[in-house]
């Protein structure tokens, strides 16, 4: 990513409701043809947030920056910006061509030339021209998801915001419509920013991640560093499986440490975090720079992979993720040692530590 | 098998005698109406037509179709107008007193019409109004709107709120919002509304009886007439004033009817 200039800035800003605070005084800044995802379990405040930046909802305090103009005094009706709603909101009343034409008769563009754009739109997202004069209760799921999109898109915003509109689909389309969304975000070099609640969703689409909880940004970065480089324990396990060891002065239970590992987290305190797919089978002569020995109590089948519940000595379980060509002799019951270099491990620094997270690699 | 055809035919007559016992009081009066006999007996031994052009063409009855259809009407449009708002106000939007408002408006439901009347009589004489049509207008209202009003937040209750976020969004003033949006997709049931606020004027007496003062609507006429004064006119006059509503009721289905198939193809 290259350094742009934010297009929308986002300043302490803070909702309030009767006796609960949805957003606590949160900042950001985004990119000017950026798709940023906003990500965070129900009630984190993502919503709530996304209403106030298209002017559905107004702030407590803090202010909302358009380029340099405040747009969080401006109505809805008035902002440049435009929402995918998660229920779409197509008018029911209305044909596929009528709803895509919508904002530009609200604009006052000529039925001609509304048209030529509406038939363009539907080339655009894929979609049949001769839709243009069916009825929306005609259009299946992924189809409908497409006609909220072209409307949004023939609005022309600056910023197209979506609030989990992917939510209600099948898995399968999903998958298809992410690949598309982002296909579209390429093609139309607007600034994306969508909501979600799927970690997975905001992955494969967005070039930065933003993690809500509890009415703040836990850590906000690109997908790759979210995932190796989680700044909490609930970034981690937001992500997927993790596995969390406590390290207090360098050492660990149930926690082997070669050498040279033992010397470069000598002293440290704080979380080691591992993923159950950093972790590989250490047959006799192995050697890794952590290791961990226990009995398989579980095992999973995941097609190319298989998952297991391994415990430890001290009696905790761990998970281990392996291909299936690596997979256990024995399966339950069998004992085994397994183990994954230090830079595929990640130490969270307790917060009082330092303010900056070391990593462990580092 | 057998068994079933039995039941099924057994339920069938039982279907038709329900229907006979409802309908045939209309036959019945259907049959009055065309009787020549000057009073009220079966079986009709000769038959005439006459007070069917007897009432066509009768300035008494010209007279009772106008006040009773102006009545109506006026209540029909003040009632959807009237039922598209308080419906919003009821289903839609989240306000201080809505809970007390979605309580208060059953009241005047559960009034018995008679004691409504009187109450609304004695009310326009402490005002020093003079009954007229138009007191009745009023009075209709006071029990009819509040069942429109309910009959559109059904409709209301099953709307997508973010629809007019939606269009909001998009840039349309409260007004557009109102005129694209809210307006179309509650238009089935203001029109249901309008329907049943016609013929429940259409057909009121004990309102009318009331607050009607020196004028007369089709139903007061009818009863009147019944007490004293009864001629084959009345059981004439009151089908074709049952006439007059299927047809407006079949009237509104075809033009649903019609619309619907018209729609898709735009």
């Amino acid at each position: 990513m290259t350094a742009k200039t934010p297009i929308l800035r986002i300043n302490a800003l803070t909702k309030t409701f009767e006796n609960f605070t949805a957003l606590h005084g949160i900042d950001l800044n985004v990119d000017d043809g950026e798709f940023l995802a906003i990500v965070g379990p129900s009630g984190s405040g993502k919503t709530t947030l996304i209403r106030i930046l298209v002017g559905m909802d107004e702030p407590t305090d803090g202010s909302v920056w358009l380029r340099d103009k405040r747009i969080d005094v401006v109505p809805a009706n008035k902002r440049p910006t435009c929402m995918v709603f998660q229920s779409l909101a197509l008018f029911p009343h209305r044909t596929v061509g009528q709803n895509i034409e919508f904002p530009l008769k609200l604009r006052g563009v000529a039925p001609a030339k509304r048209k030529e754009r509406a038939l363009e739109l539907l080339d655009t997202l894929r979609l049949p021209r001769d839709y243009y004069s069916k009825r929306i209760q005609q259009c299946s799921g992924g189809e409908k998801q497409r006609v909220a999109l072209a409307r949004a898109l023939a609005f022309d915003p600056e910023i197209l915001f979506f609030d989990e509109p992917l939510s209600a689909l099948d898995y399968r389309l999903r998958k298809t419509l992410e690949k598309e969304l982002k296909d579209l975000h390429r093609r139309t070099g607007k600034t994306f920013i969508y909501i979600t609640h799927s970690l997975e969703e905001a992955m494969v689409m967005s070039d930065r991640i933003a993690i809500m909880k509890a009415g703040h940004f836990e850590q906000i970065a690109p997908a790759e560093e979210i995932y190796a480089r989680p700044k909490s324990r609930f970034v981690a396990e937001f992500m997927g499986e993790v596995n969390f060891f406590d390290l207090v002065n360098g050492t660990a239970s149930d926690v082997t440490m070669s050498d040279s590992a033992g010397a470069s987290l000598a002293g440290q305190t704080g979380t080691l975090t591992i993923r159950p797919e950093s972790l590989r089978r250490l047959g006799e002569g192995d050697s890794a720079d952590l290791s961990f020995e226990g009995v398989v109590e579980a095992e999973y089948l995941l097609g190319s992979r298989v998952q297991y519940r391994i415990t430890l000595a001290s009696g905790r379980e761990m998970g281990v993720e392996v291909l299936r060509e690596n997979a256990v002799p024995g399966g339950v019951g069998a004992s085994l040692t397994v183990g994954c270099d230090l830079k595929a491990a990640h130490l969270i620094a307790d917060a009082q530590s330092t303010e900056d997270t070391p990593n462990a690699a580092a | 098998m057998k068994t079933t055809r039995f039941r099924s035919g057994l339920l069938v007559a039982y279907g038709v005698l329900i229907l006979a016992f409802l309908y045939l009081p209309l036959v019945s009066v259907g049959l009055a109406s065309i009787s020549k006999a000057r009073y009220l007996s079966f079986p009709i031994r000769r038959y005439a037509y006459g007070w069917y052009e007897e009432a066509v063409t009768s300035d008494t009855v010209r007279d009772l179709l106008i006040i009773s259809l102006k009545v109506a009407g006026l209540v029909t449009i003040l009632s959807m107008v009237i039922g598209f708002f308080g419906a919003l106000a009821f289903a839609r939007y989240s306000w201080r007193f809505r809970k007390t408002y979605q309580k208060l408006i059953l009241l005047p439901i559960f009034f018995p019409q008679t004691v409504l009347g009187l109450a609304l009589l004695m009310w326009f004489n402490a005002l020093d109004i003079v009954p007229s049509w138009k007191t009745a207008i009023v009075a209709h209202l006071v029990w009819i709107a509040p069942i429109a009003t309910l009959i559109v937040s059904i409709r209301a209750f099953s709307f997508d709120a973010a629809l007019e976020e939606a269009a909001r969004d998009m840039g349309a003033s409260q007004w557009q919002t109102l005129r694209e949006v809210t307006i179309p997709l509650l238009m089935p049931g203001v029109t249901s509304a309008g329907l049943f606020a016609f013929l429940l004027s259409w057909g009121n007496f004990p309102l009318s009886l009331f607050t009607t003062g020196a004028d007369s609507t089709l139903p007061e006429w009818l009863f009147a007439k019944m007490v004293s004064g009864y001629s084959p006119l009345v059981p004439t006059v009151g089908m074709l004033t049952v006439l007059t509503s299927a047809v407006l009721v079949l009237g509104a289905l075809l033009l649903a009817w019609a619309i619907r198939r018209l729609r898709p193809t735009d």
